[in-house]
């Protein structure tokens, strides 16, 4: 009985320690000014976290929008402040549909607070993963079809494969995903999410010459239980080309 | 001794026009459907700034019998009713005002199906034709639901309804073909390799989705050309604009749309000699200016520190004053950032909400000043509350003004929600997506002293308030000799 209870105290306190570094939250992003590009931050439990900064379409981070809630997703990294903020990286931001008007603030240039000069190493976890020339992932802001820059040219890469090496068809999983906050809530992405992704994907692979019969389409109508940590990248569509 | 003179006048005049190359513009101020002229290589048309030049790249043009030139519909109109040579291919207020005058509202220009404010209306009175005389609007009519998608995300209630279009039992949205109908200028049918050239690749990187195709060649188009990026090419165009405007019936044969696109992607216009600036297509000047230079450059290129939109300004930098202000006007064009915020398809695409951008940001496309991508933008024109009508949406107006209302299971617009005042949907009316909502696609910036009014609902009669309303829109407290300097350099493109 005494080890049962050692072994759930250790157990509890790696899981505290997860949690600790992964944070889940939705808040009004703010902006900083800044002498250069702007930052952006957000702020949960008194204190201020750095997102990313401004950027073009074919950087990782797509930055929040104000008037519009977000939702922040990230690991807490190591080091210092950046732009104000403890950093998070990786980090998802997702911005909500709904509009937020209180959303709206824009904190002045200031002394001493710089965006950073070059984008901070990331671990390589752009919103696109594959495994090998015939099978991508990609992954979405929560509640969100959107394809970015990088997701588009992950489709596209699929396509001209499974085009060049004539296989038989290719395998279409859409996924509906979830994310458990940090203080426990948990949100759902509406229920025709995965359908909504599975046909934009088709469009654009019938688009690019993939004939829609060869095409073999799986949308996960339910979604898995958040955990807080690998919920980003529970919303998602994969795509594997069958020879 | 007197004749002698005469002569010696004659011959210097002669020289004249052909040192410059350029014909008088009496004879083509206004082209009539069915003239027999010959348009020369060059030409040049007096405007309120200076001159506008216009080159047909592949030489001469005869008129008669032409496609462009003739009229092919039963309304006597012609493609150049609307896209005239001295309005850079456009059409201005001011000569639509002196083309009413000139024919008591005779010209098929004024025809009841779209140069009128409603056909319904007496045709006969300078007040039913009030949107085309007073801002150069033309009726664009639509069907409701659009074609391509049958469920809207939306519905639409009008709200206000000036010259009765809208409610119409022949022509509005009960009638038997229920149609919404806005308001739009024309756009220069000029410069057109700029408008058509496809940003790269098959995306538009705006939307994560696939450009429109050309249905003949099967490539990506540019989806530029048009406000509501209806129309992908020239054939499609051309087609939907003999129906609409010309009101001709069946379709257009293919060597007359053969004959029309190879006419229009010859064409260049800008403005070649500037009252203050002096001439602007002198060799040694920006290389940008004039229209020889849009003859020469490659189109699809961005904007970038090795080639900025309209190339360089920097020798007139310690030119005279006037040249001065207009490369100041440049750089601020190019380099003044200021908050850009609630622009759907700019702010919405993961370049963050506010961004601090220039305008060359958005108007990337070197030597058109476009978007290089897919252009439509909600910039805030039409729609409330930014929108340049009057302030609240139960004033009296000029322009209609629809309700439109998000269904709930629709992703809403970015910026104003799921109820919106707007007095032209713009691409909504087309894809039926509430995101769509008041998105204009962004015009080139050629031959702008020539065509006056601006904007796509001509609400801004001259470029100091087409400035006024970024600096108010976007809050970029430009100073009264910023905006200035904007202004001298937009009006000597």
């Amino acid at each position: 009985m005494k080890r049962f209870l050692q072994m759930a105290l250790v157990v509890g306190l790696s899981a505290v320690t997860v949690n600790a570094q992964n944070l889940s939250f939705v808040t009004c992003p703010v902006v900083r000014d800044t002498k250069t590009v702007p930052c952006w931050l957000a702020e949960y439990e008194g204190e201020t976290y750095y997102l990313g900064k401004q950027g073009g379409v074919a950087q990782d981070f797509y930055p929040p929008q104000l008037n519009h809630e977000v939702l922040v997703e990230g690991v807490v990294a190591a080091g210092p402040r950046v732009c104000g903020g403890v950093p998070l990286q990786p980090v998802k931001a997702s911005v909500l549909l709904e509009i937020n008007r209180a959303c709206n603030t824009i904190l002045p240039v200031e002394d001493g607070i710089e965006a950073p000069q070059a984008v901070p190493s990331r671990d390589p976890v752009s919103w696109v993963r594959s495994n090998s020339t015939s099978e991508t992932t990609i992954y979405f802001d929560f509640d969100n079809d959107f394809l970015s820059l990088h997701t588009t040219a992950a489709i596209q890469r699929i396509a001209e494969q499974f085009l060049q090496t004539k296989a038989a068809a290719i395998e279409l999983s859409a996924f509906r995903g979830s994310s458990r906050l940090s203080n426990g809530k948990e949100l759902v992405e509406q229920s025709g999410t995965a359908a909504l992704r599975a046909m934009k994907v088709q469009e654009i692979l019938a688009g690019l010459g993939v004939p829609q019969t060869a095409v073999r389409v799986r949308v996960q109508a339910e979604y898995r239980k958040p955990d807080g940590i690998e919920d980003p990248w529970s919303r998602k569509v994969t795509l594997s080309i069958k020879p | 001794m007197k004749k002698g003179i005469v002569s010696l006048f004659l011959c210097l005049v002669v020289a004249a026009v052909v040192l410059y190359g350029q014909a008088p513009a009496a004879p083509f101020k206004w082209i009539d459907a069915g003239s027999s002229l010959v348009l020369p290589r060059e030409l040049s048309f007096e405007n309120v700034s200076g001159r506008l030049g216009v080159l047909n790249g592949e030489g001469p043009v005869a008129t008669k019998g032409h496609p462009f030139f003739e009229a092919l519909g039963p309304n006597g109109r012609a493609c150049v009713t609307c896209h005239q040579p001295a309005n850079a291919m456009s059409l201005s207020v001011d000569l639509i005002r002196e083309r009413w005058t000139a024919t008591k509202g005779k010209d098929p220009l004024f025809a009841a199906i779209d140069g009128s404010d409603n056909p319904s209306s007496p045709q006969d009175r300078e007040s039913s034709h009030s949107l085309l005389l007073n801002r150069g609007l033309f009726r664009v009519g639509l069907p409701w639901p659009p074609e391509k998608n049958a469920v809207p995300e939306f519905t639409i209630d009008i709200v206000r309804d000036p010259t009765g279009i809208n409610r119409d039992p022949v022509w509005g949205m009960k009638s038997a073909t229920p149609t919404v109908s806005v308001f739009r200028r024309p756009r220069p049918a000029a410069n057109l390799k700029y408008v058509l050239a496809p940003d790269n690749g098959v995306f538009n990187v705006k939307l994560g989705v696939l450009l429109d195709k050309d249905p003949v060649t099967g490539k990506p188009v540019s989806m530029n050309m048009m406000a509501d990026a209806r129309a992908g090419t020239l054939a499609i165009q051309a087609e939907s604009a003999y129906r609409d405007h010309q009101q001709g019936r069946g379709q257009l044969s293919p060597d007359q749309l053969n004959r029309i696109i190879a006419f229009e992607s010859q064409v260049y216009a800008a403005q070649s000699f500037d009252n203050g600036a002096g001439d602007l297509a002198e060799a040694s000047g920006p290389g940008a200016l004039g229209p020889l230079n849009l003859l020469r450059e490659t189109a699809g290129v961005l904007n970038s520190p090795a080639k900025p939109v309209f190339v360089f300004f920097d020798r007139w930098k310690t030119d005279s004053e006037f040249r001065q202000s207009v490369a100041r006007g440049n750089d601020i064009f190019l380099n003044r950032t200021f908050w850009v915020r609630d622009v759907a398809h700019i702010n919405s695409i993961g370049l963050a909400n506010p961004a601090k951008r220039s305008c060359a940001v958005c108007h990337n496309a070197v030597m058109s000043g476009m978007d290089r991508a897919p252009g439509w933008v909600d910039l805030g024109t039409t729609n409330y509350p930014t929108w340049t009508e009057p302030k609240t949406w139960n004033e009296e107006g000029e322009l209609p003004v629809f309700k439109l209302t998000c269904r709930a299971d629709a992703r809403p617009h970015p910026f104003l929600g799921r109820v919106i005042y707007t007095s032209d949907p713009g691409r909504a009316l087309i894809t039926g997506k509430c995101a769509d909502i008041g998105a204009i696609t962004m015009q080139q910036f050629r031959g702008l002293a020539a065509r006056a009014p601006y904007f796509a609902n001509g609400s801004a009669k001259n470029l100091m308030e087409l400035v006024d309303y970024y600096d108010r829109r976007f809050d970029m407290r430009l100073t009264t000799q910023e905006k200035q300097d904007l202004v001298n350099f937009l009006r000597v493109l």
